[in-house]
């Protein structure tokens, strides 16, 4: 079967979500935020109870598990390098994240459950996978840094918008119709191992 | 003539960085084979992209990982070696410098269990274990640094008695229950029999062999080879998307024990971070790899 590869521009909107598959490769420009942290994603679901503001907009961002080394000099950050994480960490957030923050891409590495999935098919989401061990080329795609938010935070947990270009590719592994790639195979090996193949 | 203290705090920053910039040979090599039986045509281009990524570090001197683990050190020392210094002294000290002058600078891993601090020290930081060569005159010094994506899926159980396919099941189970998460192609270390700790070891320093390398047990090439041929039917595939390059390889380490046998299970995700150095007493160093 062969596989199609989009270049498309985020944050990525609804409708282009809608047009990828599982399996299909996106190559990425525009913009994006990324955060590495546990904590940082607790926070987040502390600022949708309205116990603090979130750093910077995030309403129907493309939202990633990605990791960063950010540094301050003169009054301005720059990210030395960015490398994506194991989302699955964040599964008891996403799915409130994706619904009421409309999310319409997230990503990172090793896939999210499909509680997550079904958010993603009702806000029209796809997951992305980064190549883990990917840092020197996925930070070579950096354009600019556009904002840094959370710097009380470590770096990898701090909250970053940043404007890209060429990321990628990386892989759908869930789409927006309900396609999770990480549950399938999942469901399938478990299958194997209990038939003793 | 004396290794000294000077030798052994240069070595083991060394071989850190070494680690977190560079794969080894044997492991892109594996990468290489593997992309040219993939038949999952993601799986085949996620696989490119991994040597692209490797190679893109190595040349610029960058990281593979932003997740550089924490530093794990394995010393083998010689009856005859002579030390000139403190030994854990030297690698603690050895790795604040690396902190202090790498570029890029590293990410703070190091992580207190109890209160989820993060930095760069910690207690028992850095991670070293010695073991003893009898007759050699010279230390090896392996570094092989653990982050989170593979090393949260290590397992370990106890059996009594058990038979092989007893055994095989369970590092089964493991790899699936890991899936796609420990960025396959993994390489998995698996180590049966001693005792609980020992088992573990066993395992992790199964993971540290040279892919290609021949079993010297007869019973454990054939139970690497069956295990690696399940674990690519699995069908997690490169980076847990779907394909049949799931494993790199399968090393078994065994130990004779009681009746009740530790089997313990660990995973090296595709970078596979592996350095070595010898360092002998008249202060010649060696890099092996």
């Amino acid at each position: 079967m062969s596989i199609t590869t989009h270049r498309m521009t985020f944050p990525l909107s609804a409708s282009d979500a809608r047009t990828l598959r599982a399996g299909d490769q996106v190559i990425i420009d525009g913009e994006i935020i990324i955060t590495a942290g546990l904590p940082t994603h607790a926070r987040f679901l502390d600022c949708l109870d309205g116990k603090e503001p979130f750093p910077m907009d995030l309403h129907g961002a493309s939202l990633f598990h990605l990791g960063s080394y950010s540094r301050e000099t003169a009054g301005q950050f720059e990210i030395l390098y960015i490398n994506p994480t194991t989302s699955t960490r964040f599964n008891p957030h996403m799915p409130r994240l994706i619904r009421e923050l409309q999310l319409h891409a997230t990503g990172g590495k090793g896939g999210l459950d499909d509680a997550s999935a079904k958010a993603m098919q009702e806000a029209g989401c796809v997951y992305l996978s980064f190549l883990g061990g990917g840092c020197t080329l996925l930070s070579q795609a950096i354009e600019e840094v556009l904002e840094v938010g959370w710097t009380d935070m470590l770096t990898h947990y701090r909250v970053v918008r940043l404007r890209v270009k060429g990321l990628g590719p990386v892989t759908v592994g869930i789409d927006a119709h309900g396609n999770n790639l990480y549950t399938r195979i999942h469901e399938a090996a478990q299958k194997q191992l209990m038939s003793g193949v | 003539m004396a290794i000294t203290f000077e030798m052994i705090k240069q070595v083991t920053a060394q071989l850190y960085e070494r680690s977190l910039k560079q794969i080894p040979d044997d492991t892109r090599q594996a990468l290489v084979q593997a992309s040219s039986r993939e038949t999952n045509e993601t799986g085949r281009r996620t696989l490119q992209i991994m040597i692209e990524s490797a190679d893109a570090a190595r040349s610029q001197q960058s990281l593979v990982c932003s997740d550089s683990g924490v530093p794990v050190y394995f010393m083998q020392i010689g009856t005859q070696a002579q030390f000139d210094g403190n030994v854990k002294q030297a690698i603690e000290e050895g790795f604040a410098e690396l902190v202090a002058t790498i570029n890029p600078p590293l990410l703070p891993h190091v992580t207190n269990p109890l209160t989820l601090e993060r930095g760069y020290q910690g207690k028992g930081m850095p991670i070293t274990t010695f073991d003893l060569v009898d007759g050699a005159d010279y230390i090896d010094i392996t570094c092989s640094p653990k982050a989170l994506g593979s090393g949260r899926w290590a397992a370990l159980e106890i059996f009594s008695f058990p038979d092989l396919p007893t055994i095989e099941n369970f590092v089964m189970e493991t790899v699936v229950k890991a899936g796609s998460q420990p960025c396959p192609p993994v390489v998995i270390g698996v180590g049966i029999g001693g005792s609980f700790d020992y088992a573990a070891k066993m395992a992790k320093e199964a993971t540290l062999r040279q892919i290609g390398t021949i079993n010297p047990e007869p019973i454990l090439v054939d139970m690497e080879a069956r295990l690696l041929e399940r674990i690519n039917k699995t069908g997690f595939g490169p980076m847990g998307t779907g394909g049949d390059s799931t494993s790199m390889a399968v090393h078994i380490n065994y130990c004779a024990g009681h009746g009740f046998t530790p089997v313990a299970v660990c995973f090296n995700c595709w970078i596979n971070r592996r350095t070595r150095a010898r360092c002998y007493n008249d202060g010649r160093i060696q890099m092996l790899e």
